[in-house]
Formats: C-alpha cells, sequence, structure tokens
C-alpha cells in the first residue's frame, strides 16, 4: 500500500488492501485474504488427502442486485490481522467439531467484479455428511464473525454503501471516507 | 496494513472501520493514553457527538487483536487499561 508522506497524521491510515495476499496456514488448514483472483483449484487441491473420501467446495460470487437494486461494483474492505485470526479459529472449530481432515478458506479484498468470486470454501472429510455439514457451517461462521466489510455502488446511485447484515440496506459512505476505499 | 504509525508518545492508536469510520470520518487517529476501555466510549461521545448511541452500542473493540469482553467490568473486561503505543480498534457488525 503507498501511503502519502504529505498527508497528516490523521490520515495516514487507509483501510488496508494488501497488495499480496495474507495467508496463515497449517497442515491441515489454510487461510487467506487475497487482493488477487481467487482460486478455487488450489483450494480444492490443498485440501485433497488419501483418508477423505469428500471434498465439498463453495464458491460465492458477487450478485449484481440488492433488494431488487442493481449493483454496479463492489470491494471488500477488512481489519485483516484480525480476520486472518478469526478465520482461523473458524477453520479450527469446524475441523474439530465436525472431524474434516483439511480445509482451506480464501476471501476476496478491494475490488471484485459483478459475477467473480469473492469466497472459496473447500473442505474435506473421510465422509461426505461431514463435509457437506462443515463447508455450510464455515460460510455461516464466516459471514457473521469475519472482520470484512462489503462496499456496494448501485447503478444509477450516487456514492459508495457499506453493506450491512444480509437482507439489510447499507448506509452512505460520505464523499471523504469514498477516496481513500478502494475503488467499487 | 492495519497497524498506523506508532503516533506520539503517550498515545495509542484507535481503528474505526465500516460504519465507525463513516460517523468519525476517520480511519484512524492517537489518543492519549492511559485509558480504560469503559471511559474510551465516554470519551469519543464526547468527540463525536451521538456517537455512542448511533455506532458505538452495536460496536465491539479489540485491543492488540484480542476481543474485550464489554460485560465483564474487570481488568480483562471494560476494566482494561489501554496503554500507550496500544492498537485498537472499533468493529462494527459486518
Amino acid at each position: 500500500m503507498v501511503s502519502n508522506p504529505s498527508l497528516t497524521e490523521d490520515s495516514t491510515f487507509t483501510p488496508d488492501i494488501p497488495t499480496e495476499a495474507v495467508v496463515k496456514a497449517t497442515d491441515d488448514i489454510y487461510i487467506e485474504l487475497t487482493p488477487h483472483d481467487l482460486d478455487s483449484r488450489a483450494l480444492t487441491t490443498f485440501v485433497r488427502s488419501p483418508s477423505a473420501g469428500a471434498t465439498v467446495l463453495f464458491i460465492g460470487t458477487t450478485r449484481d442486485s440488492f433488494d431488487n437494486l442493481p449493483v454496479s461494483s463492489l470491494a471488500y474492505t477488512s481489519y485483516t490481522p484480525l480476520a486472518k485470526n478469526t478465520l482461523f479459529n473458524i477453520a479450527t472449530t469446524i475441523l474439530n467439531k465436525h472431524k474434516c481432515t483439511k480445509i482451506a478458506i480464501s476471501h476476496k479484498l478491494g475490488e471484485c467484479p459483478i459475477g467473480e468470486e469473492s469466497i472459496v470454501i473447500a473442505v474435506s472429510a473421510p465422509h461426505r455428511k461431514a463435509a457437506w455439514l462443515a463447508g455450510e457451517e464455515a460460510l455461516e461462521m464466516t459471514k457473521d464473525k469475519a472482520e470484512i466489510w462489503k462496499l456496494e455502488r448501485f447503478e444509477g446511485g450516487e456514492g459508495v454503501w457499506r453493506a450491512n447484515r444480509d437482507g439489510i440496506m447499507g448506509t452512505k459512505v460520505p464523499k471523504e471516507e469514498e477516496k481513500q476505499l478502494p475503488k467499487v | 496494513m492495519a497497524s498506523a504509525s506508532k503516533g506520539p508518545a503517550n498515545h495509542f492508536t484507535i481503528l474505526y472501520f465500516a460504519a465507525a469510520s463513516t460517523f468519525t470520518g476517520k480511519t484512524t487517529e492517537h489518543l492519549p493514553a492511559p485509558v480504560r476501555v469503559r471511559d474510551l466510549f465516554t470519551k469519543l461521545d464526547g468527540t463525536y457527538p451521538g456517537m455512542k448511541e448511533k455506532v458505538l452500542g452495536s460496536c465491539a473493540v479489540t485491543v492488540n487483536l484480542e476481543y474485550v469482553d464489554l460485560d465483564d467490568d474487570d481488568a480483562s473486561g471494560a476494566g482494561q487499561e489501554i496503554k500507550a503505543g496500544d492498537e485498537v480498534a472499533i468493529i462494527p457488525p459486518e
């Protein structure tokens, strides 16, 4: 991230979109927050294991509407170091609870064009039932707990809107703050 | 990255995300330390009138990437003292 040394103290911080993927991984957990395209194939390969008979892959893509309003573009901001830890804790919980083999969660940061992947979760388990349940629960926990916020721009509308929880209209981001946010 | 510059001596860094950033018009600033977490909201509400009711009521707080239990008043909760150099964040619901 480029910081402008001429800015005053109050303005030196901008919501952090890392220039490279931020990763936390062990042999059976892979967590990634990345400004790059998500790689579902790489995540699927990571969770592959001789002891797993089932792999479930979830791909979340950005939708072109919210409550019937056309969305023209989207971006994600995050408290990256904390979100990375939170995702890792979710993965650990899921792995233990559903007796899974491996799990990988990757979330997009910054601009995410409509129709592209914003989140990918791959989970493997000895049997399919556990993998299905684990995949669903990992997604719900991520949406509920990970410190990642969605920004939306509506077609024909002015400015950027910060999404609230599912199903609730977000709030408009003021012009001043908008300048510092990732392009949506 | 999220860690802003350390800032002046005897200050801590506070990060505002999402709705908290919208309300303050800032993403970060340095505030004088020490201050207890329970007093921080009152202090912020003084600087940004209405923030406590409109924003902070639904927010969580982290100190150095650890969530503070705001319902607990002792030293591991709202009674915790924020020290110089700490990184505090106001976390609205995702």
